[in-house]
């Protein structure tokens, strides 16, 4: 039996010695496509990877990436709903219940890009690589958060006639990273007043960082960028004169410059044109599914969207910008679809934030609405009535001036997303889409449909804090 | 508890020692019946208490003193004998079993039990069970034929995925498939594709051949399943494959060739009837005169198109085909087993197919009396032709259905027909046009050795490695929609995982002064896997001939990763029996998880059972009627392990912006996070009458599965929309049913039948503070209900005239005469969302099978009933094909649709985009999901012996086999037993344009030589 004892001692200890060294090397596994969150920022390149990561949320196809300014136009009389997802329908019809999977994908993704960018506001100040100039990564980090809170605001906040109104209702306001669960914890909505002080604050906060570029880098947000969404922040608010002087500010500048009207569909085709604040750039490799979206299958898309015969037909004889806005790719009324997104097979097509154009109308209503100087307001819609290859406008009274405006817009920036918000923030919705009409999808016959319900899981989810807008 | 089972291990080792004696005396006890050895028999030296054990080969070897005459051999289950000692010094002793009692050894968790021993519950399914049918992969072996265990195979796919649920469906966030043990080894499961088609998964278990498979045990209860711990909640299945034995070499062949075919086809309108619809629903919507040429520009006169039924494109009669060869043997030293297969099957719609070859050798060699090894390895190499279904607008199935009859199949010039305006593709031209394959290798092997340490101690380790190799392709060339934008698309992913196991097991078996059996595993495991993959994209290519990435001109897309698990786990089980009557059995598992959170890592799985076999106390031992009688409880913890790899960390993840790498925060860390527990309950009891001609099985469980694995929903304004966390439970309770008959056992004609049934009721107890959630498209998981539960709203009727839409509650302005009423169910007169309720429920509350086994002379017959009942299914594809809201292909439901003339009907009016929202989530296309299915039956003919020794043959037999041959249900759409979410934990018995099973004829042949 001696020989059954050593057997034993060795299996033994061979089996000690086996259990101590493979227990930590079997436990011990780390992922391989992911940093720990908790040491993830720490120099001047993870910090360039942890700003670009908000441009990634921007690229996202619940926002700028497809649904953010489809949805705008889509939920007006500018786009038809030619497919077959019910989700669509219901923005489309103005049916919209809080249960829409569409307007919580949004919104989720909406958050969690102001998420990546409080991560990166916290997170800069205590980085100890002398390189990082902190200051002009939190203004374009800060710029990117208050782009995000405006547009949360012109989809779920406001009133019912706009914005800036006594007792408007905002959205949770969020300026610090949730990096445990604790910091997960639901927050009631701010004012409407309350978050777009933030988005104000934000932008002038970069608007006066001295080091900080105009935004020369394409793709990515200068100290322009700021100043234009400063201006459309103020037109929004009503705040005409900083409207109109920061929109001065940057067509004075020469900095940028209008496309010529009959290449009016390079801006598009070409990609960052001199017409372009910014764009958000995409490429193959790293595409948007948004020209898919419009195409008809004959031409590889899916055909889920198109023009709203409507718009084909508001535009005036003669309107340059009408074969960009409705291409008869199909040869039908329903497919109509736009140039302004055309890159099925690449997907790349750059979605353009900010044009030259906008500014120019931004001070013509600024100008309108002043009332000091309508010929200057005149001016400027001419500029862009010009440009599409129409006669100047004699519009001579406020009233009728904006109704010139109102309708240069629908036209001039019709598939980017500004069309429901310009009716919003003119409280017209009623008057312009407020009766179901021939051609037209739906109509918004509640004035309680002005503002988005908050998602469903939201308002589930934070056990009513985050509280459902009126109606829903 | 760790250290505890260390030192249990190493104790182990050191406590068993043999006694010294002086004469030996050595020999072989085998059983009477076979001849076969048997292992653990206790020899006494008659009137002493010296005594010993049969090793595992039978043998023993005793040493008598002088004047000691006589040994006695007694065996659970065997009449005990006396021998008279001569004077030779080797005798072979021969025991004669107590047919009263079962002698069968099953397998168990990390080894072997009898019968006898067993406290836990167990199904067993054998290769003889399962010899005919034409399966695919392992578990469909268990469908129908294991009570308590559901197989759903998704749809008829081949190669698709199946759903398996042990006792019914545990959990919501992690996987409910039960553990697969191959030979020992814990292997990888699942699909690992890394393209997605729609609905329908690969399986990866397909890797296996049925044929190599010796029996395959479902762990059910926690006495049985409690010692595979924290991966157990599911249930474990212990999949045997056939080894070699010491016989003279046999060579089988077996093969068979089957037609399958489509059994139902959806009644579809004409192309005519789809253009007077169309220009009825586009007039009903924008007024008068503008017809289906508003939409597309085209003729609204219905004469002047196409009439295509593409059901009758998209199916074909396809041939199954099965080869298997085997050579099995050995000597008393070294058995072997070797065998290859070749399996191929088209499926019933173009394009899809399966083929798979695999091989396997099994050897077993004795080194000496105390050693030995053995090895288990098999190799596979499956290939599906996958087509695009359920989900999806390019799918086969999907686009027979949705696309508009009206559209050609073919052009005048031979291209595809298209609809210029549907998002919809050609389904002929997705299903040949396009190339879409996955291949599945899968190499494993797993080596042991096994020490005879004293003959009651055995150690046994073993080293096993199961590697799986995954290769996706799929080209869409631009004579498909969804290549046509892109000049051609192109996708390849490569993947593999690789599963090392180390397993050192002691084991322990001895009977005591005859009365006290104990029988005791315990031992160290450790487990890691890695897994790698990489994955690129190309669009733009020169034509469509070259279809490989490097032809693309843009490159969409090249990525790769790797991501790992490591399992640590200590173990012991000890089974006491005393007098053969009761039992008592406890076991426990201690596993460490990289999966989990820093403060968590480790838990333990206690089990306790206990066993009465009342059938061998006095009262009932001499019963002429009742033969066996045992009555089984059972407590334990399982747990469940099944999600992501690194779900406990906080985590920054990576994208790109203007060719920039970027880091964005993705996941909220949780050094909490743990385990999921199930709690189960097990009673039960064995009851057999007349030498067990007639058996039952009976078993109650009861299992609270808590601390879900499941992700908590956060507020979307955090950032992030969830957080892995415990939360929640799910309760399982339910009543299993086995019964056993041999009818007759003559010596022509023998009959025997096998009936199970189960019931099982599941519920959701707890969620996250109380909040439902939806899943799927109709399905709720909502506290109190069970998962799976459909939501919707609930039809009344249809509105007949303005005033009775004025006189109703408000269902939106677009309401008019012919729509449909839904109920009001809060009362507030107006239809909203809170007018949904619980309409029905998607899992099966009842199901089981009824097998018939007939043998007369040579013939042999037998028939499988296959059944299932008590649920609902989301009937998805109705709600496109009957929904008159678009561009879609209807069923001739909708020729009864409501018009001011034909108003006795329940079929709403057509109106184009369904403006009032009539195809909503409702009862209307919620339908009853009972069937009862003759699965399978065949019949088959023996050759005699004397004519096969005349044609050189060992055994011939020659059968015809159906599969899916007869289907009684109410349910309307193709297949009651379906699933498009495929192995879904949230939204089961959905259908959505899913690929039907098709009904198949087999001709068979089995060869021995």
């Amino acid at each position: 039996m001696k020989l059954n004892y050593k057997l034993v001692l060795t299996v033994v200890s061979l089996g000690a010695l086996l259990t101590a060294s493979c227990q930590k090397e079997t436990l011990d596994q780390a992922p391989q496509a992911s940093l720990d969150a908790s040491t993830a920022i720490k120099d001047a390149a993870s910090v360039t990877a942890a700003t670009l990561g908000i441009y990634s949320g921007y690229q996202s196809a619940n926002y700028y990436g497809l649904r953010y300014q489809i949805f705008a136009d889509l939920y007006a009389d500018n786009m038809a709903h030619t497919g077959t997802f019910p989700s669509y329908a219901a923005i489309a019809n103005k049916q919209i219940l809080p249960d829409n999977t569409e307007i919580s994908a949004m919104w989720n993704s909406m958050y969690s890009s102001i998420n990546r960018a409080n991560t990166v506001i916290a997170a800069v100040p205590t980085v100890a690589d002398a390189s990082v100039v902190k200051d002009n990564v939190l203004a374009e980090a800060r710029i990117l958060r208050a782009n995000l809170y405006f547009d949360l605001i012109r989809y779920w906040g406001g009133s019912n006639t706009g914005f800036n109104k006594a007792g408007g209702i905002g959205v949770p306001l969020i300026l610090t990273p949730t990096l445990v669960e604790a910091d997960a914890a639901p927050k009631a909505r701010a004012s409407e007043a309350t978050v777009l002080g933030q988005v104000i604050s934000d932008l002038d906060f970069a608007i006066g960082v001295s080091t900080f570029g105009n935004g020369n880098v394409a793709g990515r947000v200068g100290k322009d960028y700021a100043k234009a969404l400063r201006a459309r922040v103020a037109l929004y608010m009503g705040d005409y004169a900083t409207a109109q002087n920061y929109a001065t500010e940057l067509i004075t500048s020469t900095r940028y410059t209008l496309t010529a009207g009959a290449d009016y569909k390079n801006i598009w085709a070409l990609k960052n044109t001199r017409e372009s604040l910014w764009e958000i750039q995409y490429e193959p490799t790293n595409s948007n599914g948004i020209a898919f979206q419009y195409y008809t299958t004959a031409t590889g898309g899916r055909n889920e969207i198109g023009t709203a015969s409507g718009l084909n037909t508001a535009h005036e004889a003669g309107d340059l910008r009408q074969s960009v806005n409705a291409t008869a790719t199909g040869g039908t009324a329903s497919n109509l679809k736009t140039l302004k997104y055309t890159r099925v097979a690449t997907g790349d097509d750059n979605v353009v934030m900010f044009r030259l154009s906008e500014l120019y109308l931004i001070r013509a209503e600024a100008r309108a609405q002043i009332g000091a100087d309508l010929v200057g307001a005149l001016a400027d819609v001419n500029v862009v009535r010009t440009r599409a290859g129409l006669p100047a406008s004699a519009a001579a009274t406020t009233a009728d001036l904006m109704t010139a405006i109102l309708k240069e817009r629908r036209i001039e920036f019709a598939h980017e997303g500004h069309r429901f918000f310009d009716l919003k923030r003119t409280n017209t919705l009623a008057t312009t889409i407020g009766a179901a009409s021939f051609g037209t999808v739906g109509a918004i016959n509640n004035s309680f449909r002005a503002l988005w319900p908050i998602p469903q899981r939201e308002v589930l989810t934070s056990g009513g804090i985050i509280a459902q807008n009126t109606g829903y | 508890m760790k250290k505890l089972l260390q030192s249990l291990f190493i104790l182990m080792l050191v406590a068993s020692a043999a006694f010294a004696q002086d004469r030996t005396i050595t020999g072989t006890v085998t059983a009477k019946e076979d001849g076969s050895a048997l292992p653990g028999v206790s020899i006494q030296v008659k009137g002493t208490k010296v005594g010993t054990q049969t090793s595992a080969d039978g043998k023993f070897s005793i040493k008598v003193a002088q004047g000691q005459s006589a040994l006695t051999f007694s065996f659970i289950g065997f009449i005990p004998k006396t021998v008279t000692l001569g004077n030779g010094s080797n005798i072979n002793v021969s025991l004669e079993s107590d047919s009263k009692v079962l002698s069968e050894v099953v397998v168990v968790g990390y080894g072997t039990q009898s019968k006898r021993e067993i406290t836990g519950s167990q199904s067993t399914v054998k290769a003889a069970d399962i010899a005919n049918a034409p399966i695919l992969s392992p578990e469909q072996a268990l469908q129908g034929r294991a009570p308590g265990v559901q197989v759903t195979q998704a749809s008829g796919t081949p190669g698709g995925g199946i759903s398996v649920r042990v006792r019914g469906p545990s959990s919501i966030g992690a996987s409910n498939q039960p553990l697969y043990i191959v030979d020992g080894v814990p292997i990888n499961t699942g699909s690992y594709t890394q393209l997605g088609a729609g609905g329908q998964l690969t399986n990866s278990l397909g890797d296996i051949n049925p044929s190599d498979i010796e029996s395959l045990e479902v762990l059910k209860d926690a006495a049985a399943t409690a010692i595979y711990g924290s991966r157990a909640s599911g249930g474990v299945v212990l999949i045997t494959t056939k080894r070699g034995a010491n016989q003279a070499t046999k060579l089988t062949f077996n093969s068979y060739y089957g037609v399958q075919e489509l059994y139902k086809q959806l009644p579809v309108i004409t192309g005519q009837e789809y253009i007077t619809l169309l220009n009825e629903a586009v007039n009903t919507r924008y007024g008068a005169t503008t017809g289906y040429n508003y939409l597309t520009g085209l003729s609204n006169n219905p004469a002047n198109y196409a009439n295509t039924n593409w059901q009758d494109y998209i199916y074909k009669t396809a041939a199954v085909k099965n080869y298997d060869l085997s050579i099995r043997g050995g000597t008393d030293k070294t058995k072997f087993s070797v065998s290859g297969s070749y399996f191929d099957q088209d499926g019933i719609v173009i394009g899809s197919g399966y083929k798979r070859y695999s091989g396997r050798v099994n050897i077993d060699n004795k080194i000496s009396d105390k050693f030995n090894v053995g090895i288990s390895s098999s190799f596979s190499n499956a290939t599906s032709n996958r087509v695009n279904n359920d989900n999806n607008i390019y799918g086969v199935v999907s686009g027979s259905i949705l696309l508009g009859p009206h559209v050609p199949a073919y052009n005048a010039n031979g291209t595809y027909g298209g609809d210029p305006v549907s998002s919809v593709d050609n389904p002929v031209a997705s299903a040949l046009e396009t190339t879409f394959t996955a291949v599945n290798n899968r190499l494993f092997a797993n080596a042991f050795g096994e020490y005879k340490i004293t003959d009651n101690l055995k150690f046994k380790s073993s080293f096993g490695v199961d590697y799986v190799q995954s290769r996706d392709r799929r080209f869409y060339p631009t004579t498909v929609n969804a290549g046509r934008g892109s000049k051609g698309s192109g996708a390849e992913g490569y993947n593999q995982e690789m599963n090392i196991v180390n397993e050192n097991i002691l084991s322990f078996n001895k009977t005591f002064a005859g009365k006290h059996a104990l029988n005791a595993v315990a031992g160290v495991t450790y487990q890691t896997s890695q897994y790698e993959s990489i994955y690129a994209a190309a669009t733009v290519f020169p034509g469509n001939s070259i279809r490989r990435i490097s032809a693309g001109a843009v490159k969409t897309d090249a990525s790769s990763g790797g991501t790992s698990y490591g399992l640590v786990s200590y173990l012991a089980r000890a089974n006491y029996t005393f007098a053969d009557k009761y039992i008592i059995q406890g076991s426990v598992r201690v596993d460490g998880s990289s999966r989990f959170g820093a403060n968590n890592r480790y838990a333990t799985f206690p089990a306790a059972s206990v066993a009465w076999r009342a059938s061998e106390e006095n009262f009932l031992k001499n019963s002429k009627i009742i033969s066996d009688l045992k009555f089984r409880a059972s407590y334990g913890l399982t747990g469940n392990q099944e999600i992501g790899n690194f779900s406990s960390l906080p985590l920054f993840g990576v994208g790109a912006y203007i060719q920039s790498g970027s880091l964005v925060p993705t996941q909220l860390g949780n050094p909490d996070l743990t385990w999921e527990t199930a709690k189960s309950y097990n009673f039960g009891f064995d009851l057999g009458f007349f030498d067990n001609r007639l058996s039952f099985t009976v078993d109650g469980y009861r299992r609270n599965t808590v601390e879900l694995l499941l992700a908590q929903p956060l507020v979307g304004t955090s950032g992030f929309t969830s957080i892995q966390k415990n939360i929640g439970a799910v309760k399982n309770e339910g009543l299993e049913l086995g019964l056993n008959a041999v009818i007759v056992n003559s010596k022509d004609f023998k009959w025997d039948a096998n009936f199970n049934y189960t019931k099982n009721k599941n519920q959701v107890s707890t969620l996250y503070g109380g909040i439902p959630f939806a899943s799927g498209f109709a399905s709720w998981v909502e506290q109190g209900q069970p998962l799976g539960a459909f939501r919707g709203y609930v039809v009344d009727r249809l509105f007949q005239s303005a005033a009775d839409v004025a006189g109703s509650p408000l269902h939106s302005s677009a309401t008019r005469a012919g729509d449909i009423k839904f109920k009001d169910l809060n009362g507030d007169n107006v239809i909203t969302a809170a007018d949904q309720q619980i309409i029905g429920q998607g899992l099966p509350t009842f199901f089981g099978g009824l097998t018939n086994n007939i043998k007369y002379k040579n013939f042999d017959v037998s028939f499988f009933f296959q059944f299932s009942g008590g649920n609902q299914i989301y009937n998805n594809t109705r709600a496109f094909s009957e929904g008159m809201n678009g561009l879609f292909g209807q069923t001739t439901a909708v020729l009864n649709r409501w018009t001011p003339t034909n108003t006795n009907t329940n079929i709403p009016r057509a109106i184009y985009g369904d403006t009032p929202n009539n195809r909503r989530t409702s009862t209307r296309w919620l339908e009853d999901g009972d069937f009862i299915r003759l699965k399978n039956a065949n019949i088959g003919y023996t050759f005699s012996p004397s004519l096969v020794k005349r044609l050189k043959l060992n055994s011939l037999r020659i059968y015809a086999a159906g599969q899916n041959i007869w289907t009684k249900t109410k349910y309307q759409g193709l297949d009651p037993e379906v699933s498009t979410f495929s192995d879904t934990n949230t939204a089961p018995g959905t259908d959505f344009l899913t690929f039907p099973q098709a009904r198949t004829f087999t001709f068979g042949i089995n060869v021995g030589f």
